[in-house]
């Protein structure tokens, strides 16, 4: 192959035609030159790495992942949280795109919606739960408020998502408050609430 | 320097489900820290934001590290973080220190000799972390794949333009 001075690049990408480029520089000092600096930026670029002592730096991370919130709970923590929150979210995007039938007592011909009776018992069953659940809820009292243990704080998670994701519904029940789904989702809220406090007793109790 | 064998560590790493304890982040650290904060200086320009970039790095992964699934190294996954958050560093330097348009005549008042680093400092960016990477932090093609999460070939091609690049800026401080 005769070399030519526009041939360097491409000898440069490929290594099989380097020794024609060296044979080619012997005589072309621009050639050569522009060799030279490529092997010159490979040999140099390892000194480019930059190293310092930071006697502070560990320190500084220790002390601002102490104040960092915690970032996870245990796996079996987060097991319901998010298939809960799905359905808190998905009943309530249900609620909004349904307007129209917050519009008032349905008639007998729509089985979507509870009649004056129903409703009635649906809120004495509500309030059954909540007494159930201010009961149970000063049975776990301090202990549940107050313990360090990492059960505990799972518990209080999954009640304040729980607590949060009942007085969500409970808005829309407001508007809604012949809505058969609604009310079914809120009630199943409920017995979750009460089932939780109830695991949290009995695990106290055994403890 | 740090050998590109350590990015491949294989001491334990905290995987989904367990916990994130402080002395495994602190292994990490000693492992990558010398690293990462090379990485950084090169992006931010300075000491004190790389400090800061590493520091935000080992806040990132704590925060992500029980969602680590070993999909890929984790000195690879570091990396990529600690590029990720100092480029929103230099971003915010960027913005707090806009700079003054160029007035005439400033191009003759920079300085005329420009050696290797500052010429790192003028090529585009993209083939400036595949040089940092390969040739400075000795890292293989393949783990800068991962990290910048571009194909191999891509990495080798953009290192030539890197090299193609800086030779040509070398070229012309020399004339």
């Amino acid at each position: 192959m005769i070399f030519q001075c526009q041939d360097l690049d491409r000898a440069l990408a490929t290594p099989e035609l380097l020794p024609d480029a060296r044979e080619h520089a012997r005589d072309c000092p621009r050639c050569a030159e522009q060799l030279f600096l490529w092997a010159e930026i490979s040999r140099l670029a390892p000194q480019l790495h930059e190293e310092w002592d930071s006697p502070t730096l560990w320190p500084r991370i220790q002390e601002a992942l102490a104040a960092a919130p915690k970032s996870r709970l245990p796996r079996a923590a987060s097991f319901w949280r998010w298939p809960l929150a799905a359905a808190a979210l998905l009943t309530l995007a249900w609620a909004l795109s349904n307007p129209w039938r917050s519009a008032g007592p349905a008639g007998p011909q729509n089985r979507q919606f509870l009649t004056q009776d129903a409703l009635r018992e649906v809120q004495q069953a509500e309030a059954a739960y909540s007494r159930s659940i201010d009961r149970l809820s000063a049975l776990a009292g301090p202990g549940l408020d107050q313990s360090p243990s990492p059960l505990a704080a799972l518990y209080r998670e999954k009640l304040l998502v729980l607590d949060s994701a009942i007085a969500d519904l409970q808005q829309n029940v407001q508007a809604n408050r012949y809505n058969v789904y609604l009310q079914g989702q809120l009630a199943s809220l409920y017995r979750e609430k009460q089932r939780t406090l109830q695991e949290w007793v009995e695990n106290a109790n055994r403890n | 320097m740090v050998g590109a064998s350590q990015l491949a560590l294989t001491n334990p790493i905290p995987r989904a489900g367990s916990a994130v304890t402080v002395a495994a982040l602190e292994e990490l650290y000693h492992a990558h820290g010398a690293r990462l904060k090379s990485v950084a200086y090169h992006i931010v320009g300075n000491r004190q934001d790389a400090e800061d970039a590493v520091q935000e790095t080992f806040l990132k992964l704590h925060r992500a590290l029980p969602g680590f699934q070993g999909q890929s190294n984790i000195g690879t996954w570091l990396c990529r973080i600690v590029i990720n958050v100092c480029y929103d560093i230099a971003r915010r330097r960027k913005r707090e220190t806009e700079a003054p348009p160029d007035s005439p005549g400033a191009n003759q008042q920079i300085a005329l000799r420009v050696d290797l680093r500052d010429a790192l400092g003028r090529i585009h960016p993209k083939h400036r972390m595949v040089f940092l990477l390969f040739e400075v932090e000795g890292l293989r093609h393949s783990e800068i794949a991962a990290i910048l999460e571009i194909p191999e070939g891509t990495s080798k091609a953009w290192l030539f333009e890197a090299k193609k690049e800086l030779k040509r800026l070398l070229t012309e401080a020399r004339q």
